[in-house]
């Protein structure tokens, strides 16, 4: 594939992933279903002003291989990291509504995560004090993301243990899960291959690619939910009714 | 190099789990009513009896008329999902995920075979996803309509 169609094809799917992210938010927005669902609502808004508004724009302004760009990528990224996080938080929470004491314990883990993630990341500023960014920034943000991902699964294994009937739940949980395992698969073929040419071209494509694969599994689950939600308050009307005339 | 090794390995098995879980999730889905049965009748599909077998005898019928039923009723069924009472003879992108599953998990029934280990459970999951097309026609054709009749109770009456 020649240099271009790479190119269009990296910009399709990011472009593809902004359409989408807007839509999740006018759908949640026009439905009024954003107050159900505010976490979802404020990470996607993040994820599409951070990502498609704030840094492109950066980009124009300062040029790809400027000092300010990269500050500015890498500082994006902790703010996107820190709101998966809470995304996995808030998706915790939800799962615990019927069981407060677990939630309890849940909260006191996740502190303990969280804890953990910066003090390991700390540790690695301390062996290079003088590179705040390679040195701290990055690390956080990416031991940040693949803590997001273990909680994830750990989230989906309670889901299924807790048998839990909440298939929107679990499909905005999976589609969290294919990013970040995505995603770590990636930066962990990125660090082996030492960043070769081709695994930078599979590395570009597979962020973007992730992305939709999430967004598009939010989106199944947010209009799959919104159809069954009629239909089964219309079953439960008919029950009534039925009950209504047996009387 | 060991630590990133390790995350390859485990977020390359975790993408792909949640990715047969999407699909697990999207073949729970309910339906108001059994639209799978009409459909079975009138293009006389052999996957209900494949699962028949599985269940009252714990295994599936011999090898090759499995692999050619699945397939044959694969190729139906995916037919009919583009053109019957689909009126942008399109696939939705569930049913494209879905159809790249239903490869995958043939692929492990064939592999299966070959390491000489049980097949039932990849026989189940496919004739899952089969009961899941048959059920998407079904719901389709039920809400076009030929005079007084449902289009599945036309069929049936042909």
């Amino acid at each position: 594939m020649s240099l271009v169609s790479n190119e269009l094809l990296i910009h399709g799917l990011q472009y593809a992933g902004y359409a989408l992210e807007g839509f999740i938010c006018l759908r949640l927005v026009r439905g009024g279903r954003w107050r159900d669902h505010k976490g979802l609502c404020l990470y996607v808004t993040l994820l599409f002003a951070l990502d498609g508004v704030a840094r492109p724009t950066v980009l124009n302004y300062f040029g790809w291989a400027s000092v300010q760009f990269r500050y500015f990528y890498w500082l994006t990224d902790v703010v996107l990291a820190m709101g998966a996080f809470l995304l996995t938080c808030g998706f915790f929470r939800r799962a615990c509504t019927q069981e407060e004491r677990l939630w309890r314990f849940v909260r006191l883990m996740l502190v303990f995560v969280f804890a953990l993630v910066v003090a390991i990341s700390a540790l690695a500023l301390t062996r290079h004090y003088t590179q705040l960014y390679t040195g701290f920034i990055v690390e956080f943000s990416q031991n940040l993301y693949f803590s997001c991902l273990v909680l994830n699964t750990l989230l989906f294994v309670m889901i299924q243990q807790l048998a839990i009937d909440d298939d929107e739940l679990g499909l905005l949980v999976c589609g969290m899960g294919v990013q970040f395992a995505g995603e770590a698969a990636g930066l962990a073929l990125y660090h082996l291959t030492f960043g070769e040419h081709a695994v930078q071209l599979v590395f570009s494509l597979l962020n973007p690619a992730c992305t939709l694969g999430m967004l598009l599994t939010w989106i199944y689950a947010i209009m799959k939910t919104q159809e069954a939600a009629p239909a089964r308050s219309q079953v439960g009307k008919q029950v009534v009714l039925a009950e209504a005339v047996s009387d | 190099m060991f630590m990133a090794a390790l995350i390859l390995i485990l977020s390359t098995g975790l993408f792909f789990f949640y990715l047969q879980a999407v699909c697990q999730k999207i073949l729970r889905r309910r339906f108001t009513q059994e639209f799978f049965q009409s459909i079975v009748n009138a293009n006389r599909l052999e996957f209900p009896s494949v699962r028949k077998a599985i269940e009252d005898f714990g295994s599936p019928m011999e090898y090759p008329r499995l692999t050619l039923t699945l397939k044959c009723d694969f190729l139906a069924l995916t037919y009919l999902l583009k053109n019957a009472a689909n009126v942008n003879q399109r696939y939705t992108y569930e049913e494209r995920l879905l159809i790249v599953y239903f490869k995958l998990v043939f692929a492990s029934l064939v592999t299966r075979h070959w390491l000489k280990l049980r097949e039932t459970a990849a026989a189940l999951k496919l004739t899952a996803i089969l009961e899941y097309f048959a059920n998407v026609v079904g719901e389709r054709v039920n809400t076009v309509r030929f005079g007084n009749l449902t289009a599945s109770d036309y069929l049936l009456n042909l």
